[in-house]
């Protein structure tokens, strides 16, 4: 393979995994070099689902941008859209109706509940407790229902368009919001309970992973995951867009650092969606849902436009030449940042722990887009996640 | 597709392994460079509203014991290979099923470097399953035409 | 605080301050923000110029709260060599492998060049984010 920046030592061995995740079902490959179980290294590839999207930017106008940005991940489709419209409507010094701001913010804050719900199946998938990967994914099923009733679609929903959104929400689907927001509250303080206190769980996460601080701010994390580790960033605050000047969300904190922080984060978090949620739709803006006029060229400037996805800051850098396609798109996930953490992270733990470490910043490889590998000292030993995850499942089981 | 040279019981037993076939399905997943839209419709059709395994399909995570391959993504260069491998694994008799509009043209990505476009431009595709992503029941009826293709042999079943 | 190396500065919007430095100069701004404790590098843009221009440009992008600081350094193309941030913010590797490989800018003293997101059978000396590539159809 390519690098391994340790020459060979006592009884070293490396595990490659990837590049096909059976449970992450994303592509990505990572190289760990462990001393009998203990990893001493860690690199990581990406790339499997580079699509040269920043360069396609750049030979697409704006309106066609939208919807191919749109799908650089399905599950954070609408803040990768939000965050260019934002952008490009400051360049042209499109001034949004409040209305349609509102429902971005909205459709953002149902997109991060889908997110999070999703992810905790997956984490619990990865720990071997498929059962509440089961319920709540059906329990998401609620807040899926209620993006299609709304945008019309399940996954790439589609709600912006530039200078505003697409769709409205009426006294209806206001209702069957917020039945389906009762449904899942009931639901999320049940998880909490589950995530903090059942003891597979516990075992897997609790002192895992631990990063303080410091770390945190040395390694840049951002989102839930430096949250977790006592860091409030958290682009909602710090640098409100759409409507959260007037619909805020409270900052969510933990302190312990440890992987169970960061589930408990991102489950917080939900209850803070949630009661927003029902804030908007009490308080929705009258008005219209796009701005009168929106230009085809955009007059040349640059704008960095910066938003809080559900795994952290998204960045846009666009620059535009008064064209009607954009000069340079710049994305930045937050994954690519949040990445280098795994990297520090798991040096020093068992690799039993990896998969849950990996799992915890909630890894989003379309997003960035990128697979493991175990070095032997007599060689390579090619494991596939499935059967790394499996291994951490055994590891904890016999020590039960 | 009968010779004349086949005996009773070898035919009864084709008749046995493509019951098996039929109803018990065992599928592997790749991803060949999506945006995970498809992907987690796919994952969805696990869970208890849409319950794909009631029809006996099963997602498990090695080649080599697959009947079906589910494939999304525009194909990206880095996992061409890798899905000629995967494909290269799974015994035969093997069916592909691509899954959402990236996997027949490339999508949205069309025109993009380092994304080839269509999976069947890499492996032979039976069915395909448009979408963008196609919903979870969209992809249980991709997957029943399949297993009706698996019945029906006589609708050009290629080996 | 940046006074003493910034060449030209520039407001864009309210809550972004421009500074143009040069190269050389980098890493000792990026030191003294660190000093600060101010902000923390969100990205690290590449700008192609043009082949005409015959330049490129790197923006270093840090955060704090709201505000936003970019860096800009102008490069030439064809001799396109930066120095490493990897001493200082260990984090920038991953933003530093992107650049070596979409633009074809040297990063002087980075631990990493593998590529990041390419494919190793990459064609060498092909850099997809200049100007100058245009992906065959």
């Amino acid at each position: 393979m390519h690098t391994s920046e340790h020459s060979k030592t006592a009884e070293k061995f490396i595990v490659p995994i990837g590049p096909q995740h059976p449970a992450l079902k994303e592509p990505g490959h990572f190289e760990f070099s462990v001393e009998g179980e203990v990893v001493t290294a860690a690199t990581v590839r990406l790339g499997y689902a580079h699509r040269g999207i920043e360069k396609g930017t750049e030979s697409r106008n704006y309106v066609q941008n939208l919807y191919l940005l749109e799908r650089i991940c399905g599950i954070c489709s609408h803040i990768h859209a939000t965050a260019y419209c934002l952008g490009v409507e400051q360049l042209a010094e499109v001034e949004v109706p409040p209305r349609a701001q509102a429902i971005r913010e909205l459709v953002a804050e149902l997109e991060r509940i889908h997110s999070h719900l999703l992810w905790l199946g997956v984490a619990a998938h990865e720990a071997g407790f498929d059962t509440l990967f089961m319920y709540s994914w059906r329990d998401r099923e609620t807040v899926m229902d209620i993006l299609e009733g709304l945008t019309g679609n399940r996954v790439n929903y589609s709600a912006n368009v530039l200078g505003g959104v697409k769709y409205d929400v009426d006294d209806e689907q206001s209702k069957a919001i917020r039945q389906g927001i009762d449904f899942l509250e009931e639901r999320t303080h049940h998880y909490l309970d589950v995530v903090t206190s059942d003891p597979v769980f516990v075992q897997r996460t609790r002192d895992i992973g631990v990063m303080t601080a410091d770390d945190a701010r040395r390694l840049g994390v951002i989102g839930p995951t430096a949250r977790a580790s006592s860091v409030g960033r958290d682009i909602r605050i710090e640098s409100p867009y759409a409507a959260y000047a007037d619909f805020p969300v409270k900052l969510v904190l933990e302190t312990a650092g440890d992987l169970e922080a960061r589930f408990v984060v991102r489950l917080k978090e939900l209850f803070e969606s949630y009661r927003v949620i029902r804030e908007i739709l009490a308080a929705l803006p009258p008005g219209e849902l796009t701005a009168k006029r929106m230009p085809r060229k955009i007059k040349a400037g640059e704008v960095i436009s910066r938003v809080e996805a559900p795994r952290g800051e998204l960045l846009y850098f666009i620059k535009s030449n008064g064209t009607d396609m954009p000069e340079r798109i710049k994305v930045r996930t937050p994954t690519l940042c949040n990445m280098a953490s795994v990297l520090t992270l798991t040096v020093g733990h068992h690799l039993a722990d990896v998969p849950m470490i990996l799992v915890g910043i909630d890894p989003c490889f379309s997003c960035n887009d990128r697979g493991v590998i175990l070095q032997h000292q007599d060689g390579h030993d090619h494991w596939n996640w499935e059967r790394l995850r499996q291994f951490g499942i055994d590891y904890y089981a016999g020590r039960r | 597709m009968s010779l004349n040279l086949e005996t009773t019981w070898q035919a009864a037993l084709e008749k046995v392994k493509l019951w098996a076939r039929v109803n018990s399905p065992w599928a592997i997943h790749y991803n060949s460079g999506s945006c995970n839209g498809c992907d987690i419709e796919i994952l969805a059709t696990l869970t208890p509203r849409y319950d794909v395994e009631r029809l006996g399909i099963k997602l498990q995570g090695s080649p080599r014991h697959a009947d079906v391959l589910l494939c999304t993504g525009p194909v990206t260069l880095q996992s061409k290979e890798r899905l000629h491998r995967i494909y290269e694994q799974m015994p035969e008799p093997k069916f592909v099923v691509a899954v959402g509009s990236c996997a027949i043209s490339g999508g949205a990505f069309q025109g993009c470097y380092n994304v080839v476009g269509h999976i069947d431009q890499v492996i032979p595709v039976d069915v395909y399953i448009p979408g963008c992503p196609p919903r979870p029941e969209a992809i249980i009826d991709g997957l029943v035409k399949l297993l009706g293709k698996l019945q029906n042999p006589a609708t050009e079943m290629v080996s | 605080m940046l006074k003493p190396w910034s060449a030209e500065t520039n407001t864009p919007q309210a809550n972004r301050l421009d500074v143009v430095i040069g190269a050389a100069d980098l890493v000792t701004a990026v030191a003294a923000l660190r000093q600060a404790g101010w902000g923390y590098l969100a990205a690290i843009t590449g700008l192609d110029l043009g082949v005409d221009a015959g330049r490129m440009e790197v923006l270093y992008h840090f955060c704090e709260g709201a505000a936003v600081l970019t860096l800009r350094v102008m490069i030439d193309r064809e001799t396109a060599v930066i120095p490493t941030l990897c001493n200082l913010i260990p984090s920038a590797s991953f933003f530093e492998r992107e650049l070596i490989e979409m633009f074809g800018i040297t990063v002087e003293g980075t631990p990493n060049t593998d590529h990041l997101f390419l494919p190793d059978e990459w064609p060498e000396g092909v850099y997809p984010l200049r100007k100058d590539f245009q992906p065959n159809a």
